[in-house]
C-alpha cells in the first residue's frame, strides 16, 4: 500500500484514503457544442498510457476531500510529486 | 542415549515431558522441541510422501524451509491446519498431528506406483498428455489429478477461532533475529525511534540458537532487548511480503503452540509501516544434487546441526557428509563432539584447507575427497551409501543411518526481492546478492553475503558415472523436480529461467524455491552454456511461507465482513417479519408477509392497498446530497439534463442525470429550499457515485462557482406515504404546513413540523398515487413510523416493502437506472427527451447526444412489452427476437428488463430494451424460453392511469 | 398529536469495557457542516475564531479540508443558515454517531483498522480517514481518548469492531 502526499494536507497518507481519478489536465472544452465529433471523441475517449511519467489525478476522497494532481511513475509506482487542481503540469 | 536424544545438550526443558501423536502412534518430546526434533528423537525419519512420485520422504532442513515434512495438524473442529512444516510446529502436550498425500498409510502407500512410473511423468507431463479431450478434463484429469497428487486436504468445517489486525509504525524494522539482527536492533534501540524486532522461530537467536558457545551473549541482548522500552520484539511472527513504501505484511501465532487454545485471537496480522526497513534473514544451505537425494535421513548439514545442539537430537547413529562446502565440515565436527558416530566426509573437492583434514583425523573421522555420492541405499531410510571418485572409479559402499549435505549457502533474499531490490551475481559465493535497493531498507549479515561459511565449490550436479536419465536427483523436494527435468526443458527449447520454471514447477507455489532456486539455474546455465549470471534469477512472490486466510482475513468475518447499512425504521420491519434483501450495502425491507403468504401474494396485497387506500414505505436509504450556495441553481443546471434556474423555492423537479459520454448515470427528485439551498436525491445505489461525480466538476471544471455538496442521506429518515388516503393520513399529524391540493400541489416541498418533529416534506410519488415523503432527523424515523402507522390504522394502512415498489413503478413506466438502463442508454433511449432542456447550451453530456453513434438509428429503447398471454410474467434479462423461426444462433434484438405481476391490471406487465423499439409499437416480438417462446406486443412503458389522474387530488 | 417522539440511536447506550479501554457513544449533538473559501467567512457567521489549518481543532470546530469545517456543539444549538453569504451550513446533527474511545489501550483500539499513526497524532487534531472499508473522523480530544463520528449506519459496525478490538 503506498503513501501519498495530499497536496492540500501537505502530508503522506495511506493509499486507502485516496480514490484515483483518472488522466490529470483534460480540461472539459469550454463550449462542447462548438467541437467537431472528431475534437470531442479526442477530449472524451483518448487516454494517454505511458511507460513511465504519468500525469494522474487523485481525490483524497477518505481525508481532506480534495482532488489533485500528481506524476506517478507507471514502471515503479513512485509518485515524483503531487499539487493541487488548477495549477500549472509539473 | 535414549532412541535418538542425546544425553545433554540443546535448549529443550528435559524437566517438562510432552505427549503427543503422528499418525495415530503416541510419541514423548519435550518443551521447547519442534514437532520434527521430537519425532527424530523418537527415531521416526519418514515424515511424508513427495507431491507427485509420492516418493518417501524425511527431514531436509530445520526450519521453514522444510519442503518435504508437510504436516496437518488438528485440534477439534474447524481447527485442522495442513500443510504445516513439522520444523515449524512447537511441540505442546496433546499435539495431534498426521502425514499427508498417502493412503493408505505412510509407509505403504499406493500412489507410489507414480514413483516406478516416473519416465513417464517428465516436465510438462501434465500440459502434454491431458490436452484432449476437452470434456474429459472437468470430469476426469483434473480430479484424478489432484486425488493423486497434492498436498494436504482443506478444511471443511467452519473456522471457529478469531483473528486480530492491526496497524503499526515504526523507524525501524528489523526482520530476522539472528546475531546480525539482534545486534541491528541492540544498535537501533539505543537511538530515540520506535523499534520492530521479527523474527519467525519461538525465540529470539537464529543461528545462534545452534552455537552454545553464542549463548551468553543471546542471553544478555534478549534481556537488553526485552528492557528497551521503544522495542518491540515479536516472535512466532512471520514477515510474510514487503509492498510498496517500507509496508510490510507479518502474521504473528498466538495460540497454536499452546497446548489449551485460551480466549482471544488465534493470529494477529500486523501491517507494518516502517521509516528504515532491516532484513537479517540469514541464509539458507543449498542441497547437492545426485541420485536418492531425497531419501529419508539425506538432509542438509546445518539441520542435522540444529537438531544436535538446539534440540539435543542425533539425526542418526553413524552419519556421513556429502560436501561441498567447508561449512559442512564444521558441523560435523560439532556433532561429532556431541559423541554421535561420524561415518564418513566424502567431498567433491579434490583438495580442502589442512585444518579441516587435521580436525578430521583428531576426530578419527575417514576423509573421501575428490568422491561423490552417487547412490543412496534405502528404501524409507538410509542404509549405505555407494560414492565414486569423481572420474567414475573406485566405487565403494559406506554403511550410515543418516547423509547431510553441505551444497555451499543461499542467502535468502525473498522479501528484498519483494521490495523490488536489485540482486548482483557472485562468484565467490555462487549466490545471488542484494544489490540497488528500491526502498528504505539495507541488509546485514548472512542475507548481505557479509557472514563467513568458508570457502566452498559450486556444483550443479555431483559426478556420476551412471546413467543420468535414470537418476532420480532431485532439485526441488517439494514440487518433485529433478535435475533431468530441467534439463529436458532446456532441449525443448525453453531459454527463460521464468518458462524453465513454469514448465517443470521448479521454485513454486507454497516453497518459494528456498532450497532449489540456485540448483535449478545452476543447471539450467549449464544445460544452457550460458553464465548463471546470464540468465537471471525468477521473481519471489509473497508469501514468504504459506499464511492462513484467517490471518490475512484478520477482523473480517461474521458481522464484521462488511458493514450492513440498516435504516432507523428497519428495526421496526425485523420485527414485522419483513423479508430484506441487499441493495449495495443497505438491508431493505422486500415485503412484508402476514401469515400464509408467499411473496406474490403479499406483494399483490401491498400493492392492491397503495392503489385503493395507503400504503408506507422506508424510503430513508435515498442518496441525499444538500447543494448550498449562492451559485447552487447555476451548478445543478450544468449538472441535469433539465432547467433548475427557473424553479421556484417550494418546488421539486425530477433530474436526469447523464455522464460526459451522454449515457444515464442516475436520477431523482430533488427540492429548492430557498434562493441558495437545494435537497437533492439521488438513487440508493448511486449515491457516493454521484456526490463524487459532482465534487469533481465543482472542483476541477467550475472552481470559480460559489456552492457546496454535503451528503446529507443519513441525516434524514425519510417515510414515503402513498395512497388516495396518504393525505387524511398525515393531516392530524402535520403542523405549519397547508397540505390541501391547493396549498401544496404535486412536486412542492414545504417545511413544518410533524409529531412535534421538524420535517422536510415532499408531495411526490413513485408510485403514480398521492404521494407524500417525509423527512424527518433520522433518530426520530421509527418512532414518527409507528405513530404514521397508528394513525393510518382506520385506514388500514399497509407497509410495502421494494417488491411492490418496483411493481407499482413500473405500472406508471418509471424508470429504475441501473436495472432498465446499463450505461449504454441515452434519455432518447429511455424516452425521457421530455427531461432534456433543450434551449439549454450545455450540461454534462449534452455534447455527446449529438454524436454519430447516438444519432444513428438502430439503437435499442426503452419499451412496454405486455405479453399475449397475460398470466406469463417474462423473465428480467430474457433475450428477445423479432422472428423466432430464424435458425440458432438467433439474432437478438434486445432484452426484458423490468417484468411483474400488475395487480391493477389483472395482467403481466415488462420493460425491454430493444432496436428501434420506439418504432415498433404495436408489433409483435418473441421471447425463447426453455419448452416455450412467448409472444409480446410492444407497448407505451405507462400502463397504468396515462393521463395522471391519481396524481393531482 | 404533537406530543415528543423518541430518538432511537444506533449503539447501544451502555459502554463496553475491554482490557485497559473503554468504548462509549457519545451523547446527541448539533452537528453543522461548514463550507466557505476563506476561515474569516465561517468566523462572521458563527461570532469566534476557527481553525485555519486542515488537521486543527478549536473548541468543537474541526478543520478538516481547505474549505470545510466541522462544528460539534451541544445539542439543540441552532445555527443561522448563512443565506445570502458565501457560506454553506447544512445541519448534519443526525447524520453521524459519535464513539468515545478512551483508555490506556485507545490508540490500540483505532490503530487495529486505521493506518494513522497515532503516536504522531497530537491531542487537538482531527482529521477524515478510514477505519477499514469505513470512512470515520478521528478527533483526540485527549492522549487517552479519542471522539470518532462515523454516518449512522455503519456506527453498528464500527462498534462491533471496536467492542471485539477492545476485547483483545
Amino acid at each position: 500500500m503506498i503513501l501519498i502526499h495530499c497536496p492540500y494536507c501537505d502530508e503522506k497518507r495511506a493509499e486507502l484514503e485516496f480514490a484515483y481519478a483518472g488522466q490529470a489536465h483534460i480540461a472539459r472544452p469550454a463550449d462542447p457544442s462548438a467541437l467537431s465529433d472528431e475534437e470531442w471523441e479526442h477530449y472524451l475517449f483518448i487516454r494517454a498510457n505511458p511507460r513511465g511519467r504519468h500525469h494522474e489525478r487523485w481525490r483524497h476522497i477518505h481525508g481532506c476531500g480534495r482532488f489533485f494532481n500528481a506524476v506517478r511513475d507507471t514502471v515503479t509506482d513512485k509518485f515524483e510529486t503531487t499539487y493541487k487542481a488548477g495549477e500549472p503540469r509539473k | 542415549m535414549t532412541g535418538y536424544r542425546l544425553p545433554m545438550g540443546g535448549r529443550v526443558n528435559r524437566q517438562t515431558q510432552l505427549a503427543f501423536r503422528f499418525d495415530g502412534a503416541t510419541y514423548a518430546g519435550f518443551e521447547g522441541d519442534t514437532l520434527a526434533s521430537a519425532l527424530l528423537a523418537n527415531g521416526v525419519q519418514l515424515f511424508g510422501r513427495s507431491f507427485k512420485y509420492h516418493r518417501p520422504r524425511g527431514l531436509l532442513g530445520a526450519g521453514s524451509e522444510e519442503p518435504n515434512a508437510l504436516i496437518s495438524v488438528t485440534r477439534g473442529p474447524g481447527r485442522f491446519t495442513p500443510n504445516l512444516r513439522a520444523t515449524s510446529i512447537d511441540l505442546y502436550d496433546g499435539l495431534e498431528a498426521s502425514s499427508q498425500n498417502r493412503w493408505p498409510s505412510l509407509k505403504f502407500d499406493l500412489g507410489a506406483i507414480n514413483d516406478r512410473l516416473g519416465m513417464f511423468f517428465p516436465a510438462g507431463f501434465y500440459n502434454k498428455t491431458f490436452m484432449w479431450p476437452r470434456s474429459f478434463w472437468e470430469k476426469l484429469y483434473e480430479p484424478a489429478i489432484r486425488r493423486m497428487a497434492g498436498l494436504g486436504h482443506p478444511p471443511t468445517e467452519e473456522d471457529p477461532d478469531h483473528y486480530a489486525a492491526t496497524y503499526a509504525h515504526c523507524d525501524v524494522l528489523i526482520i530476522g533475529a539472528g546475531p546480525a539482527g539482534i545486534d541491528a536492533a541492540l544498535e537501533a534501540a539505543s537511538g530515540n525511534g520506535r523499534v520492530i524486532l521479527i523474527d519467525e522461530q519461538d525465540e529470539l537467536g537464529g543461528g545462534a540458537l545452534s552455537d552454545p558457545a553464542l549463548w551468553p551473549w543471546l542471553d544478555r541482548s534478549v534481556k537488553a532487548l526485552a528492557a528497551s522500552p521503544n522495542v518491540t520484539v515479536l516472535t512466532r511472527t512471520t514477515a510474510f511480503g514487503y509492498f510498496h513504501d517500507n509496508f510490510i505484511g507479518a502474521v504473528e501465532r498466538l495460540t497454536d503452540h499452546l497446548a489449551d487454545v485460551p480466549h482471544g485471537p488465534r493470529e494477529k496480522l500486523w501491517r507494518i509501516r516502517a521509516g528504515e526497513v532491516i532484513l537479517a534473514q540469514g541464509a539458507i544451505e543449498r542441497p547437492l544434487v545426485f541420485d536418492g537425494n531425497d531419501t529419508p535421513g539425506v538432509m542438509l548439514a546445518s539441520a542435522a546441526r540444529v537438531f544436535a545442539l538446539r534440540f539435543g537430537v542425533a539425526v542418526g547413529r553413524s552419519i556421513a557428509l556429502m560436501a561441498s562446502h567447508d561449512s559442512g565440515w564444521h558441523d560435523i565436527f560439532a556433532l561429532a563432539k556431541t559423541g554421535v558416530g561420524i561415518a564418513a566426509i566424502v567431498d567433491v573437492r579434490d583438495a580442502v584447507s589442512p585444518d579441516l583434514l587435521a580436525q578430521a583425523e583428531a576426530l578419527g573421522i575417514p576423509v573421501h575427497l575428490g568422491h561423490s555420492v552417487i547412490g543412496v541405499r534405502g528404501r524409507l531410510g538410509v542404509k549405505a551409501i555407494s560414492i565414486a571418485r569423481n572420474g567414475g572409479t573406485g566405487v565403494a559402499d559406506l554403511a550410515c543411518d543418516a547423509l547431510l549435505m553441505a551444497g555451499g549457502w543461499t542467502l535468502t533474499v525473498h522479501l528484498w526481492s519483494h521490495s523490488k531490490g536489485t540482486l548482483a551475481w557472485r562468484d565467490d559465493l555462487g549466490a545471488y546478492v542484494p544489490d540497488q535497493p528500491n526502498e528504505n531498507v539495507r541488509c546485514v549479515g548472512a542475507c548481505a553475503g557479509a557472514w563467513s561459511f568458508g570457502d566452498g565449490a559450486v556444483i550443479d550436479i555431483l559426478p556420476t558415472p551412471k546413467d543420468p536419465t535414470r537418476a532420480k536427483a532431485f532439485v526441488d523436494f517439494q514440487n518433485d523436480v529433478t535435475a533431468k527435468d530441467i534439463k529436458l526443458a532446456v532441449r525443448e527449447g525453453f531459454r527463460s529461467i521464468e518458462h524453465i520454471k513454469r514448465y517443470t514447477t521448479n521454485g513454486m507455489a507454497t516453497d518459494q524455491g528456498k532450497t532449489s532456486n540456485l540448483n535449478g539455474l545452476q543447471i539450467a546455465s549449464t544445460a544452457l552454456n550460458r553464465p548463471v549470471a546470464d540468465i537471471g534469477l525468477t521473481t519471489f512472490r509473497p508469501p514468504y511461507t504459506p499464511q492462513t486466510f484467517g490471518a490475512l482475513a484478520g477482523h473480517a468475518k461474521g458481522p464484521l465482513f462488511q458493514p450492513t447499512r440498516k435504516t432507523n425504521i428497519d428495526s421496526w420491519a425485523e420485527e414485522n417479519g419483513a423479508v430484506f434483501e441487499l441493495v449495495a450495502q443497505w438491508r431493505r425491507a422486500r415485503y412484508f408477509p402476514k401469515a400464509g403468504e408467499d411473496m406474490h401474494a403479499a406483494v399483490n396485497r401491498e400493492c392492491r392497498m397503495v392503489r385503493s387506500s395507503v400504503g408506507i414505505f422506508d424510503a430513508s436509504t435515498l442518496g441525499k446530497i444538500e447543494v448550498v450556495g449562492p451559485d447552487a441553481a447555476e451548478f445543478l443546471n450544468r449538472m441535469y439534463t433539465n432547467p433548475w434556474k427557473a424553479l421556484e423555492p417550494g418546488r421539486c423537479r425530477y433530474g436526469l442525470l447523464l455522464k460526459e459520454d451522454g449515457f444515464i448515470t442516475d436520477d431523482g427528485v430533488s427540492a429548492r429550499l430557498a434562493a441558495d439551498r437545494f435537497h437533492l436525491t439521488t438513487t440508493t445505489g448511486g449515491a457516493a457515485r454521484v456526490l463524487n461525480m459532482m465534487e469533481d466538476y465543482l472542483q476541477t471544471e467550475w472552481p470559480d462557482l460559489n456552492v457546496w455538496l454535503t451528503s446529507t442521506t443519513e441525516q434524514y429518515a425519510v417515510i414515503a406515504l402513498q395512497g388516495p388516503n396518504a393525505r387524511k393520513v398525515l393531516e392530524p399529524l402535520v403542523e405549519g404546513i397547508d397540505l390541501s391540493a391547493e396549498a401544496f400541489p404535486h412536486m412542492a416541498v414545504r417545511e413544518g413540523t410533524i409529531c412535534g418533529i421538524p420535517t422536510r416534506l415532499f408531495r411526490v410519488s413513485f408510485t403514480g398515487e398521492l404521494g407524500f415523503e417525509i423527512n424527518v432527523p433520522s433518530a426520530y424515523g421509527r418512532a414518527l413510523w409507528e405513530r404514521i402507522m397508528a394513525e393510518g390504522a382506520r385506514f388500514d394502512i399497509t407497509p410495502y416493502g421494494t417488491e411492490a415498489m418496483h411493481v407499482l413503478r413500473a405500472e406508471k413506466g418509471f424508470i429504475i437506472v441501473g436495472q432498465d438502463t446499463d450505461g449504454t442508454v441515452t434519455p432518447q433511449d429511455a424516452g425521457l427527451d421530455w427531461a432534456i432542456g433543450k434551449k439549454k447550451p450545455d450540461f454534462v453530456g449534452k455534447r455527446s447526444l449529438a454524436r454519430p453513434d447516438i444519432v444513428a438509428p438502430g439503437r435499442k429503447h426503452l419499451v412496454g412489452l405486455l405479453t399475449e398471454d397475460p398470466n406469463v410474467v417474462l423473465e428480467e434479462g430474457a433475450q428477445i427476437v423479432a422472428d423466432p423461426n430464424q435458425p440458432v444462433p438467433m439474432t437478438m434484438i434486445g432484452h426484458v428488463t423490468s417484468s411483474y405481476w400488475s395487480e391493477a391490471l389483472g395482467r403481466s406487465i415488462a420493460m425491454a430494451l430493444v432496436v428501434d423499439g420506439q418504432n415498433r409499437m404495436g408489433q409483435s416480438l418473441f421471447i425463447p424460453m426453455p419448452g416455450q417462446t412467448h409472444v409480446a406486443k410492444v407497448s407505451s412503458m405507462v400502463f397504468y392511469d396515462a393521463e395522471g389522474a391519481r396524481l393531482n387530488v | 398529536m404533537s406530543e415528543g417522539l423518541t430518538r432511537r440511536e444506533p449503539v447501544p447506550a451502555e459502554p463496553v469495557s475491554g482490557r485497559d479501554v473503554i468504548v462509549r457513544a457519545a451523547a446527541p449533538m448539533a452537528r453543522y457542516a461548514l463550507r466557505a473559501r476563506q476561515a474569516s467567512d465561517v468566523e462572521k457567521l458563527l461570532g469566534r475564531p476557527v481553525p485555519h489549518k486542515i488537521g486543527d481543532t478549536d473548541q468543537g470546530v474541526l478543520c478538516l479540508g481547505p474549505d470545510e469545517w466541522l462544528l460539534l456543539a451541544p445539542a439543540g444549538t441552532a445555527l443561522s443558515a448563512g443565506e445570502g453569504a458565501a457560506v454553506a451550513v447544512t445541519e448534519v446533527s443526525d447524520r453521524n454517531i459519535g464513539i468515545i474511545v478512551e483508555g490506556p489501550r485507545a490508540s490500540e483500539v483505532l490503530a487495529a483498522g486505521c493506518p494513522l499513526d497515532f503516536d504522531r497524532f497530537n491531542v487537538g487534531r482531527a482529521t477524515r480517514t478510514i477505519f477499514e472499508t469505513v470512512e470515520v473522523i478521528i478527533q483526540r480530544a485527549a492522549a487517552d481518548r479519542f471522539h470518532v463520528e462515523v454516518w449512522r449506519s455503519f456506527a453498528p459496525w464500527l462498534w462491533t469492531a471496536f467492542a471485539t478490538v477492545a476485547s483483545e
